[in-house]
């Protein structure tokens, strides 16, 4: 109705200069349709066509068909490889009462929360602090290992970091305990750090460069008046960093959770599923024990659980503009 | 983000010292402190690594390095190389699907006008974020079915889980060139395709090379989805390869280590170009007179 109104009023042509018009231009003479508003070129769909095919078949079309899949008794191998079928629910009351899955479901949070969130932006913080107003060579030599270990390929930090906390490692030589093993007692500990150390660089970067948006003047007028050195950190700097803090604690805890190859080349997912997060435990659930459907399962509530997450993030960089 | 840049004028007028205090106080020691420990926590496993390659009896212990480059050369025998050229292969694939597709949907986005572009974007975000270890049982029993459990479509799969990052990187890039240039092409009855490769892609080389290092980076660093879509054991790229090495029951931590610098150091230099690329810094605003 509205719009049937405005286009009689808009008759007399009021040429767009939309880059992508230029074909058009022969019939402006007759024109029926508005051309105030940008219009919607086919072009579009075909140059946006390779993505879309791309995402739907190879991304967004298997995370629909594993919704399907964890609704089924498909395995690895064995007759249920080829013949499997539509088991209803029957995947569902097994997880429910998965006492492995709960475990699982628990360390993930630990995992995510514990290393992602707090550890990775705690050192990436701390470390961001420390190198503002430190001697040039430490700076330089600390932010270029930080930023080093975060390039790292995951197989060859998980390689590193299991060298360092075995037996007679790296770490139980400096605590002075050759027979310490730290990756077997404190499977969950060692792990974390791994994860938090090659996080770390990234949110010092993030770190580094949203405290060199911070007016100097302010620092200033703090100091003039008497301000002590914790006081600026705790009254300025920190509610300054506040958003960055925020949106660093959200892509840590996604970053963490998409980290399978650390904890899975490191430990397994043991000793004794001590360190069996939920990626760890889809793909032995999958690969090892060969249930296949209800790997799918544990893939769905994966998908959830990452669902939470980005709507976390989506909503607290859209709070932030 | 509402912060704005302030830049930080340095140079004191002359004839006048500046107007720092060079005295030594208590939190500069404890940031001095703080920021020699962590550097420490930082490299101390890297250079344990560097010592244990070039150590002849190397164990996981941090000693002086008996000098040889015996595991370098253990890390270039010949399946070892193959393994590297495996994931060479996947990542050069991933790269190149997944860097094309993003760049013109990156185009698409910015410069177009489509329905539901919001909601779009908003999904493209999401998938972003989505851990691709979800991806394994659905694209397993996909590829089982087509028979495509070998490398190409891995390498396929790793440039698709790169496409939703790459498009916020490039669309970032894209809305950086101003219309007035696309205006000026479009007056002179270039069409959409010629806007986009004349114009547009010249102007956004950087951020295609940092995007296609995105991809590259994410492709060989990937452990999972070569491990469970690839069948054919020659086929493996090196970090399963590596892992092998690891798996083993006498661990060569010496041979490991090379091998890990080998397999890590084109990553490490791609980083680092991209880190040039990013200081030397993305400005057209001068193209606009």
């Amino acid at each position: 109705m509205n719009s049937k109104r405005l286009m009689m009023a808009t008759q007399g042509a009021v040429a767009a200069t939309d880059p992508q018009d230029r074909g058009d231009r022969s019939d402006q003479a007759h024109i029926r349709v508005r051309l105030d508003l940008p219009r919607v070129h086919p072009i579009s769909f075909v140059l946006l066509a390779p993505a879309a095919l791309l995402l739907g078949t190879l991304f967004l079309g298997p995370v629909v068909y594993a919704i399907y899949l964890g609704f089924t008794n498909l395995q690895l191998i064995g007759i249920h490889a080829v013949n499997y079928r539509f088991t209803g629910l029957s995947n569902v009351a097994f997880l429910l009462s998965d006492a492995v899955f709960y475990k699982s479901l628990w360390l993930t949070v630990i995992f995510v929360v514990g290393s992602g969130a707090i550890a990775t932006t705690l050192l990436g913080l701390i470390l961001a602090l420390a190198l503002q107003n430190c001697v040039a060579p430490i700076r330089w030599i600390a932010s270029a290992a930080a930023i080093l270990a975060w390039t790292l390929p995951p197989t060859t930090i998980a390689f590193l970091w299991m060298a360092t906390s075995t037996q007679s490692g790296l770490i139980a030589m400096l605590a002075g305990n050759m027979r310490l093993d730290l990756l077997y007692k404190y499977s969950m500990l060692v792990v974390s750090t791994a994860n938090a150390w090659s996080l770390a660089g990234l949110a010092m970067t993030m770190f580094s460069a949203a405290l060199r948006n911070i007016p100097g003047d302010l620092m200033e007028a703090a100091q003039l008046e008497g301000a002590s050195s914790v006081q600026c950190l705790m009254r300025i700097t920190l509610p300054m960093l506040k958003p960055t803090i925020v949106t660093c604690a959200l892509l840590m805890m996604l970053m963490t959770f998409g980290n399978f190859t650390l904890i899975y080349l490191m430990t397994g997912g043991g000793p004794g599923n001590d360190t069996n997060i939920l990626p760890v435990y889809t793909y032995l659930q999958g690969f090892k024990f060969h249930n296949l459907g209800y790997a799918a399962l544990l893939g769905n509530v994966m998908v959830l659980l990452s669902a939470l997450l980005g709507g976390l993030f989506v909503w607290a960089t859209k709070s932030r503009r | 983000m509402q912060t704005t840049l302030v830049e930080r004028t340095s140079s004191p007028p002359p004839g006048q010292k500046a107007n720092r205090p060079n005295k030594i106080t208590a939190d500069r020691v404890v940031s001095n402190s703080a920021a020699l420990v962590l550097g420490v926590f930082f490299i101390l496993p890297m250079l344990w690594m560097v010592l244990a390659s070039v150590d002849h009896g190397a164990t996981n212990q941090l000693r002086a390095p008996d000098l040889t480059a015996e595991h370098y050369w253990v890390a270039i025998q010949a399946d070892n190389l193959a393994a590297l050229g495996n994931s060479l292969l996947i990542s050069t694939v991933a790269t190149v699907v997944g860097t094309a597709a993003a760049f013109i949907a990156a185009y698409v986005f910015s410069k177009h006008n489509i329905p539901f572009k919001n909601p779009l974007l908003l999904t493209v975000l999401f998938l972003s974020g989505v851990p691709i270890s979800i991806l394994i049982v659905p694209v397993y029993k996909m590829f089982s079915i087509l028979g495509w459990l070998s490398i190409i479509p891995t390498g396929i799969l790793l440039g698709v889980t790169a496409i939703p990052f790459q498009i916020y990187q490039l669309k970032n890039f894209v809305d950086a060139v101003p219309a007035e240039l696309e205006e000026a092409a479009a007056l002179e009855q270039a069409s959409t395709l010629q806007i986009l490769f004349r114009v547009i892609l010249p102007l956004t080389k950087p951020g295609l090379a940092s995007s296609a290092i995105f991809g590259f980076v994410n492709a060989w660093g990937n452990f999972l989805m070569p491990v469970v879509l690839i069948n054919s054991l020659a086929d493996q790229p090196a970090p399963v390869h590596l892992f092998g090495f690891m798996g083993s029951n006498t661990i060569d931590y010496g041979a490991i280590a090379a091998y890990s610098i080998v397999y890590s150091f084109p990553i490490i230099i791609l980083f680092l170009a991209m880190s040039r690329q990013f200081k030397a810094g993305f400005s057209l605003g001068g193209a606009v007179k």
